[in-house]
């Protein structure tokens, strides 16, 4: 409901949006080092994005955001809050929601009914309210169906509402888990690879949508992503990791032309023009499919 | 940009409900007709046929609570669990003290408390919840078929007691069910004499329409319950307690919760099974009554709240009635007659319909019934896969254009 009212500031920056803070983050299964102190600061209101070859460390840090994996070492501060010393549901409980990469929704129930559960923190209603359908369950259920709707209608899914998600196509699934996410009203959104797989068009709807999150809701967004030119068109900032390490942290333009990053990308930066393995790394053709040591 | 991304938000807050109520009376007509005509005709039930319907009737009823409360736990959360006869237990061997006498029948010493029946089927069901609480630790730390090792134990400790607490229990030879009865109303053969419509209501009559009324009310409250929050909750955490946590589910509390409310649906089904038999005896809370409500509910389709009281009166009744036609049914004789006991016929039976449903028809004779329900729609409305197709159509053809005429309508 609050994140309505803000829309209508536009991209103003809200003040009940704090920065996220990692600092040396480490994660460790068995003798494998995932990741090594790890530090990074996402501003209020950004999007922020996390790449890095495969097997970097990324979605490991994503795990460490939301609470499913805990910290060796290391704090990750969310205003007030030490994520890393909560459970992912009190973690969604404070506005912190994910977007899976591989798609995790329930596939039987309806596009409102996995909406629906994004609601879950915001409502109340339990076992002997809902069983016993009880005036207040019933209520609770039908102003909540009503800003889901909305959500919906935000990422075009509201003629899907009553369609089982098993049923909607690659793309528009993974449009419901971003909806999903929304629907929790959060205060920093955690998109998983939101483009994957998806086709150039879908891809393009996808960057406009996150744009608009961010504008019209002035929350901050942290994006895992593959897709080298959508990072660089949206993202206010990048860190890269390599090998469980941050290799390099700033701007999309400086980002870019790090000689670490272009290592990374590239397998080694001594015998090719930076220039060109700039550019390629930019346009992302050799991202997904990163020849050389790591893959 | 953020202008001309705050009108379309702002229009569709008018434009979505109606959207969503359009779609919404979909499945809000027909079924609530099937099941209001199901009710009278089950209402109507007791003046047309005989005792044994009735009285098979009643052990139905009694069953489907319990393979409702079964489903919550293994169709709709994942979670398996072989323990429900011990829960079942729970329920018939405290409806059983609270209620009964105490006397010394035979060789026993048996206690009871000798309280109103109706406190005595409330404390069943409560006394079944707190064995399910005291164990629902355990059944929040564990997953799926883990559980249902875990649980097993359950089982064991339960045959143990009962036939070793023969005060309470009437040990190896149990003991016999008080007769129900409701603010002085009971609900056996006489006082009061009762008669409607020239057709006398005895006892079987008398408890047709109290499993009736629970088993309906079981089913409504596990309707509802799935068909909201805690419901979504619950099917979420099957699929993935990765993604139930991550958007706010405490999974464990959760996990717990349903267990408990599983084992309360339990309790309730013991009292009814112990009325229904008259008597309760340890042999019939074994192992093989968990699986036979693990088998209702697999055939009535995993998840569903219909499918499982479906399931239930298939398995339930199914050997009663090869009991009563055993000159009929092929293959099936009578006590001490050749062919096969009618228990037995039965368990083939089940063995071959479990089958061909895990081949043919995953959801069971819920799945069964959605597949009739769209065939039967398709023609007149097409509603379903035409509506979907047509979606998805209108999604890639008419979306560039979709944004700015909603942009300029406000």
């Amino acid at each position: 409901m609050d994140g309505m009212s803000a829309s209508a500031a536009g991209a103003e920056i809200r003040s009940d949006i704090p920065s996220v803070d990692v600092e040396n983050v480490s994660v460790r299964f068995g003798a494998i080092k995932a990741l090594s102190e790890v530090s990074f600061t996402v501003e209020p209101g950004t999007i922020h994005a996390i790449i890095g070859p495969n097997g970097a460390g990324k979605s490991t840090m994503f795990n460490v955001l939301s609470g499913v994996y805990k910290a060796a070492e290391g704090q990750v501060r969310f205003g007030d809050s030490r994520l890393d010393q909560m459970r992912p549901y009190q973690i969604a409980g404070i506005g912190v929601a994910r977007a899976f990469q591989n798609i995790a929704l329930s596939g039987g129930q309806t596009v409102a009914e996995n909406l629906m559960l994004g609601r879950h923190h915001l409502t109340k209603a339990g076992f002997i309210a809902a069983g016993l359908r009880l005036p207040r369950a019933t209520r609770e259920g039908k102003i909540h169906g009503e800003r889901v709707a909305e959500i919906a209608e935000f990422l075009e899914l509201g003629d899907k509402l009553h369609t089982p998600v098993g049923v909607l196509s690659y793309g528009d699934q993974k449009r419901v888990e971003v909806a999903r996410a929304l629907c929790t009203e959060p205060r920093l959104l955690l998109l998983d690879e939101p483009v994957a797989g998806m086709n150039a068009e879908e891809t393009d709807r996808m960057a406009e949508a996150i744009l608009e999150i961010r504008s019209a809701l002035g929350i901050s967004v942290v994006l895992v992503e593959h897709d080298m030119g959508m990072v660089m068109s949206l993202a206010d900032r990048v860190t890269v990791l390599d090998f469980g390490r941050r290799i390099a942290d700033g701007t999309p333009a400086e980002v870019q032309v790090h000689p670490e990053v272009i290592r990374a990308y590239l397998g080694s930066g001594d015998e090719i023009n930076p220039a060109e393995a700039a550019e390629a790394a930019a346009t992302g053709h050799h991202s997904s499919e990163t020849p050389g040591t790591h893959s | 940009m953020s202008e001309a991304t705050a009108t379309p938000r702002g229009s569709t807050r008018i434009g979505a409900p109606a959207g969503g109520r359009s779609a919404a009376p979909r499945r809000s007509f027909l079924r609530p007709l099937i099941l209001v005509v199901l009710l009278v005709v089950l209402l109507a039930l007791p003046i047309y046929v005989e005792e044994f319907w009735l009285r098979t009737g009643f052990a139905v009823f009694g069953a489907i609570v319990g393979a409702i409360g079964l489903n919550l736990l293994v169709g709709t959360t994942g979670q398996l669990s072989l323990a429900h006869a011990f829960f079942l237990a729970c329920g018939a061997v405290t409806y059983v003290f609270v209620s009964g006498d105490s006397g010394g029948i035979g060789l026993a010493d048996l206690s009871g408390l000798g309280l109103p029946p109706l406190v005595g089927m409330i404390a069943g069901v409560l006394v079944a919840g707190l064995a399910g609480l005291l164990f629902s630790p355990i059944a929040a730390r564990l997953r799926g078929i883990y559980l249902g090792v875990a649980s097993l134990g359950l089982v064991f400790i339960g045959q143990h007691v009962l036939n070793s607490w023969t005060s309470v229990t009437g040990g190896f030879n149990g003991r016999s069910a008080p007769e129900f009865s409701l603010f002085g109303f009971t609900f056996g053969n006489r006082d009061p004499e009762l008669f409607v419509v020239g057709v006398p209501f005895r006892e079987a009559e008398r408890l047709w329409y109290l499993g009736l009324v629970l088993a309906f009310l079981a089913y409504l409250f596990a309707r509802n319950l799935l068909r909201s929050r805690p419901g979504r909750a619950l099917q979420t955490l099957r699929d993935s307690e990765v993604a139930a946590s991550v958007m706010g589910v405490n999974v464990q509390r959760y996990k717990a919760r349903v267990f408990l409310v599983s084992s309360m649906y339990a309790g309730l089904s013991g009292v009814m099974y112990a009325l229904s038999i008259g008597s309760i005896a340890p042999e019939s809370f074994g192992l093989e009554l968990s699986i036979l409500f693990l088998a209702m509910i697999v055939l009535g389709g995993l998840g569903s709240v219909g499918g499982a009281a479906a399931g239930a009166v298939f398995v339930s009744a199914l050997p009663l009635v090869f009991q009563r036609y055993a000159d009929v049914v092929p293959f099936v004789g009578g006590a001490g007659e050749g062919g096969l006991a009618p228990g037995e016929a039965a368990r083939y039976f089940f063995g071959l319909a479990i089958i061909l449903v895990v081949m043919f028809e995953p959801a069971g004779l819920a799945g069964f019934a959605g597949r009739f329900r769209r065939k039967g729609r398709d023609p007149g409305g097409g509603r379903p896969t035409s509506s979907s197709s047509a979606a998805t159509d209108s999604s890639t053809t008419s979306v560039p254009s979709d944004r700015p005429a909603q942009g300029s309508t406000s």
